[in-house]
């Protein structure tokens, strides 16, 4: 249920920034391509501006320059120099042929027209200058000349006004390009707007949605390592009281073991004595029994004595630690050949039976250590109390181990009994160098 | 003769019985009283002001280690003999220092009360076979361990007379009236002794001369 939200949210934020950025760079790409296409349209529009401007000056100017010669023609009298004019005046038409042809290629319906009708009043008027230099004689040409002349003007004057008429019309369509630009970059900014706008509030969307999963994850975060911070303290009460309980129904055991089981079977044996005591004369057959009944006896209170010590040595409630200190060094040195040194101070006052327990049990859960694992020959036992707390350190010469890899050997239970009163607990060891674990433990009050 | 009169102290009625079955077989043996607790013994023991206490250490209300104390303060001439199920020498060393003169295991009691009452009343000390032979290993253990040389051997023949008599319960002046020396010259002997043995009360002594097999 969790995961799956935690993965639909993901989900979304992966849609939400994924779509951001998909629209960033259509929104990019758009507006380069609408201005690249705005561009051409507008080199198109300039160049054939340009293009028919020229063919219409060309025109203008050759219609201009085949006036002055034919002028000039009219007035030779060399013949070579008026077939020089012809020459000149040919070129002029081929260049004025070239421009009108080119200008042809860029026309509008508009223009069509009026193009059209320039280009043939202009084939006319070459047609009747063709007409003139044709004439062999002087007198001939001038007087087909003045002929012709009201007819030669009136028709310059006729191109002239065409060429006029299609570069307004030029001028115009320039001016509805530059318009139409206009409508083109108003629409791009629009564009642009509109996309900004809907970046901007997808990213705000977004934004407040991540801010608002943020808050909420740390949130549950908080909750969660409160929950892990209060299981963890639970379950050291838990561990605190089950090691109490433990401690107490060894002490009830122990206490229960000893002074009942063991003090009736004290009785017993006493009882046995005094029965046959009892019986005069007795039978050796009946001493025999007495005696056996005296031999389990004595065997069980034996084992019950050892049993009660080892779950709980009565030492440790009548007298105290140091006393039950010194028989555990005593019982571990018999049992193990480990020499144990014990240097306890004996206080005046009497240690809170917590501590009492928790001190005992941590040596002897050591000693254990040094006993079982460490391979040790010798231990010093130091318990040190101070005016608010009392210090304590078991040290061996064993082999030692890695404190960072190995953490059984009843480590933990002994951190735990000794940071549940408050205290701090360490163990130093490195392989090949011995043991050193120290604890200190405050004392209330 | 008198017969000798005896308070018996151990909250378990069982075993109060038993002693008192016990100890009136004898003929010029007389149990004057029982308390199941330790303030009652020592009330008793103010009351009837028996010759010896046998008394168990685990009771109620007052432990038997402290109820010996009080009623030796109150009464010297009370001989407490402390019969218990512990062996640990904690118990025997502190039942001697509150003033327990014998120290009885109860599984041994049927067998080593009787001696240990007569042995008392004569002014000795006495301790349950088994404990002494804890006590001795122990000992003999902690020398072996401690790789120590016997300082008994320190002592000369005239301190060796004084420890057997200072731990048999002898007090200064019998002492000196036994060995024939001033009560000055047994003092100094008794502290020479304390000190070769690294010693430093009586009870410690006693302790030590069992191990040592010196007293029984």
């Amino acid at each position: 249920m969790e995961n799956e939200t935690i993965a639909g949210g993901r989900r979304m934020l992966l849609i939400g920034f994924g779509g951001l950025l998909l629209l960033m760079i259509v929104a990019g790409a758009d507006a380069l391509l609408v201005l690249r296409q705005v561009r051409a349209s507008d080199a198109k529009v300039r160049d054939v501006y340009v293009r028919r401007s020229r063919a219409l000056d060309q025109v203008r100017a050759g219609i201009y320059q085949s006036a002055i010669v034919m002028r000039d023609f009219l007035l030779a009298t060399d013949p070579d120099i008026a077939a020089q004019q012809v020459t000149h005046w040919n070129d002029i038409r081929e260049r004025t042929d070239n421009a009108l042809q080119d200008g042809a290629g860029v026309l509008d319906k508009a223009e069509a027209v009026p193009y059209r009708s320039l280009q043939a009043e202009v084939s006319v008027y070459w047609k009747l200058l063709a007409f003139i230099t044709q004439m062999k004689e002087q007198d001939t040409r001038n007087r087909t000349a003045e002929y012709l002349s009201g007819e030669l003007v009136r028709r310059r004057t006729a191109m002239l006004e065409l060429v006029d008429r299609i570069d307004q019309i030029s001028t115009r369509q320039l001016h509805a390009g530059d318009e139409a630009l206009d409508e083109a970059f108003k629409t791009l900014r629009l564009r642009l707007i509109l996309m900004l706008a809907a970046t901007l509030g997808v990213g705000l969307l977004l934004a407040a949605f991540t801010i608002r999963r943020t808050l909420h994850l740390e949130t549950e975060l908080q909750k969660r390592y409160e929950e892990g911070v209060r299981a963890r303290s639970e379950l050291q009460d838990l561990s605190a009281r089950l090691v109490s309980a433990q401690e107490e129904e060894r002490r009830n055991i122990s206490r229960e073991l000893h002074d009942e089981v063991g003090q009736s079977l004290s009785a017993l044996l006493m009882e046995a004595g005094n029965a046959a005591a009892r019986v005069p004369d007795a039978s050796v057959d009946v001493r025999r029994h007495v005696e056996s009944i005296k031999k389990l006896a004595e065997a069980s209170v034996n084992v019950i004595r050892n049993m009660t010590l080892l779950l709980r040595p009565s030492m440790l409630d009548d007298f105290g630690l140091v006393p039950a200190l010194e028989w555990q060094a005593r019982e571990v040195s018999k049992r193990t050949g480990l020499r144990v040194h014990l240097a306890a101070e004996e206080s005046s006052d009497e240690l809170p039976d917590q501590l009492r327990t928790c001190i005992y049990r941590v040596v002897q859960e050591a000693l254990h250590n040094c006993a079982r694992h460490a391979g040790a020959r010798n231990v010093r036992v130091i318990v040190r109390q101070e005016p608010r707390r009392i210090v304590l350190s078991v040290e061996d010469d064993g082999h030692g181990f890695d404190p960072g890899r190995v953490r059984g050997l009843g480590l933990v239970g002994m951190e735990e009994r000794v940071t549940h009163l408050g205290g701090a607990f360490e163990v130093q060891s490195r392989p090949g160098s011995g043991t050193r674990i120290a604890a200190e433990l405050p004392l209330a009050g | 003769m008198m017969p000798i009169r005896i308070l018996l102290a151990d909250d378990h009625t069982v075993m109060r019985s038993g002693l008192r079955l016990l100890l009136e077989r004898q003929p010029n043996l007389q149990v004057v009283g029982e308390a199941a607790d330790g303030r009652q013994a020592v009330e008793l023991a103010a009351a009837e002001k028996p010759d010896v206490v046998v008394m168990d250490i685990a009771m109620p209300h007052l432990n038997g280690v402290e109820a010996a104390r009080q009623i030796v303060n109150r009464a010297p001439q009370t001989a407490v003999v402390i019969l218990s199920m512990h062996s640990d020498e904690s118990y025997v060393i502190r039942s001697l220092k509150a003033g327990a003169r014998a120290y009885l295991l109860k599984d041994s009691a049927e067998s080593d009360l009787i001696d240990a009452i007569h042995a008392i009343t004569e002014g000795k000390s006495f301790f349950s076979p088994l404990v002494r032979r804890i006590l001795k290993e122990d000992y003999m253990h902690q020398l072996a361990e401690m790789g120590a040389e016997d300082s008994y051997e320190l002592l000369t023949n005239r301190e060796r007379e004084v420890l057997q008599l200072v731990a048999e319960g002898k007090s200064n002046k019998e002492v000196a009236n036994l060995l024939n020396l001033s009560l000055y010259t047994v003092e100094t002997h008794r502290t020479h002794i304390l000190q070769k043995l690294n010693l430093h009360s009586v009870p410690e002594l006693i302790l030590y001369a069992v191990r040592k097999g010196i007293i029984s």
